[in-house]
């Protein structure tokens, strides 16, 4: 054998053996998908393969009350409201220490460094209480209240981003007569909009995910996230595994979607965090 | 250092000259500044206080009044089976997973740089199973697991005459499950995170290597893995940091169960402070878990700054 040729049998087999062992891991997926067209009964007789008889009446009972199309509803309302407040507060946070570097300003940038090591699970009982005190819990208001915390993971994101724009810029900026606001709004957050879009997508991905805290602060049916619901379409229809399997469907299309079109920022996301470590 | 020293004397002249203005300047980023001061201390500060004050006491989250009790509830932990058993397992499973990803995610990562046909197809999919919910990841994979007639799994092994496994019903089985649907969801998303710095390894390194008649194993163990300690110190970082934090897939894949088995910490911190009304418990365990996340955050750190000044 020829070396390419040792390069193609190589090349050959690996195909094989990562493609399969891909296919074997979305064998989980594949199964949700292909039991949200079957009847209970084809279900159990045959789980992994194609129905015998394809049938939609899974997905007409999956809308039938309505219920799902409100929680899509609400984590959107949710997810949308509280994604451009955190950009908003993590952004102007960096800004402010980027800006004007002061005592001030550096302790800020400490203790925020130290808010990241603690878990919201530490602070939820207190906050659970707050909300109470206020009217809070049960609502989705409340729910973006809480995802205001994100807040400092965005101002890390950012601040790392900003670090690298040239200090020139906000003197030249500073000497044109611009003030801090000017400067921010027109310079700034233009400069700086490709960790802002793998930011927000980041955050969304987080937001929309979130179970523990629609699942602590939230109980009553209208008020549902997506994520929620499934979790309590398994009680509600215990043993009728399509539709369950069909509101999961329902579930991570929207996700998957999201997924085809932001794989991109996804991965700079993932390589943007890292740098900040 | 001239430029830094003349900078430096410059600023001091301006600064005689233009308090005022500085003083303008630094009230104006105390405006950008005030949001996150404002968020920071309204879910941050205040609740962290009042976790560790009320965890002195015998507060039951809705009664006026409460009484001291020293350290009482932290002596009361160690003697709870159900959150020993959170401790234990939250522990299990940060460590495990941690480890188990990161030895599977980079050989993944490696063959996915290499050249084969329908790459970019196993690169999305295997990213994609980090992607959804982990709270849907466990749900579903509590139907395979189960063992009514939805439980695929004992029915994929029946055809290979394996007899049925107790999956979700033994404490063992149990631990297994949730590590396993945990690595199997986050292997991807990892590798996607080393397939990114390992394409800023230079090629000629490699190139070189070859050229010197090193082999496939030498390259990967002499160039690529040290090469990849920066992303290995994040990885791990997020692996660890996720762990500790971990509640909604043993909450929706178990349940924490059975018995203890997969009891978590944050699960324990829900149920006590606002399930069972034991408040001053769930303040102690909140106490604890944040010293515990920042224990080995810092350890952490401190071992990958180590690790990474070595290998440079």
């Amino acid at each position: 054998m020829t070396p390419s040729q040792r390069e193609l049998v190589k090349k050959i087999i690996r195909t094989i053996v990562v493609l399969a062992l891909a296919l074997i891991c979305a064998v989980p997926l594949y199964y949700v998908l292909i039991s949200s067209f079957k009847t209970s009964i084809d279900m159990i007789k045959n789980p992994l393969g194609l129905p015998a008889r394809w049938t939609f009446d899974n997905y007409k009972e999956a809308f039938a009350d309505g219920t799902i199309v409100r929680a899509f509803i609400n984590t959107l309302i949710v997810t949308v409201v509280a994604v451009a407040l955190q950009v908003l507060i993590g952004s102007m946070a960096a800004f402010g220490v980027i800006y004007k570097k002061s005592k001030f300003t550096a302790i800020v940038g400490g203790v925020l460094m130290v808010t990241f090591a603690i878990p919201a699970q530490a602070t939820m009982l207190p906050l659970y209480r707050m909300e109470s005190d206020f009217g809070l819990v049960d609502s989705l208001l409340g729910l973006i209240v809480l995802y205001m915390g994100s807040s400092v993971f965005c101002y890390f994101l950012i601040v790392g981003y900003m670090k690298s724009l040239p200090q020139e810029l906000f003197e030249a900026a500073k000497i044109d007569g611009a003030g801090p606001w000017r400067i921010y709004y027109r310079i700034v957050l233009p400069l700086i909009t490709p960790i802002l879009t793998t930011v927000v997508v980041f955050q969304v991905m987080g937001t929309w995910n979130d179970f523990l805290l629609p699942s602590v602060f939230l109980s009553s049916t209208e008020n549902q996230t997506v994520v929620l619901q499934v979790y309590n379409a398994v009680q509600q229809f215990s043993t009728n595994w399509p539709l369950f399997m069909t509101i999961t469907v329902l579930a991570l299309v929207p996700v998957f979607i999201f997924f085809c079109f932001c794989q991109k920022w996804i991965v700079s996301g993932l390589v943007a965090g890292s740098v900040k470590g | 250092m001239t430029a830094a020293t003349i900078g430096h004397a410059s600023a001091t002249t301006k600064h005689k000259h233009a308090s005022s203005s500085l003083w303008a300047e630094n009230l104006s980023s105390l405006w950008f500044l005030l949001p996150i001061i404002i968020v920071f201390s309204i879910l941050t500060l205040i609740p962290l206080v009042q976790s560790f004050f009320y965890s002195l006491t015998d507060y039951d989250g809705y009664s006026t009044t409460f009484n001291f009790v020293g350290v009482s509830n932290y002596v009361a932990i160690f003697k709870d089976p159900s959150l020993l058993s959170a401790l234990g397992f939250t522990l299990l499973y940060a460590f495990a997973t941690t480890l188990l990803v990161t030895c599977f995610a980079i050989p993944l990562a490696v063959t996915l740089n290499k050249a084969m046909w329908g790459r970019s197809f196993a690169r999305s999919l295997f990213f994609f199973l980090g992607v959804p919910a982990q709270a849907i990841i466990g749900l579903i994979w509590q139907y395979i697991f189960s063992p009514l007639g939805s439980g695929v799994m004992n029915k994929v092994l029946a055809v290979f005459g394996i007899p049925n496994v107790p999956w979700l019903a033994d404490d063992n089985w149990a631990r297994f499950c949730v590590i396993f649907v945990a690595v199997w969801m986050q292997v991807g998303w990892h590798a996607t995170l080393y397939l990114a710095y390992l394409q800023t390894i230079p090629a000629d390194l490699y190139e070189q290597a070859r050229v010197d008649g090193a082999n496939s194993r030498q390259q990967f163990f002499h160039i690529t893995l040290p090469q990849l300690i920066p992303g290995i110190v994040v990885s791990m970082f997020l692996l660890m940091t996720g762990g500790l934090k971990i509640y909604d897939l043993p909450y929706t894949l178990t349940g924490g169960g059975p018995g203890y088995s997969t009891n978590t910490l944050s699960q324990a911190i829900i149920l006590k402070g606002i399930g069972q009304s034991q408040y001053g418990l769930g303040s102690a365990l909140s106490v604890l878990f944040t010293l515990a996340c920042i224990i080995v955050i810092a350890a952490q750190t401190g071992i990958a700054n180590a690790v990474e000044k070595r290998f440079q």
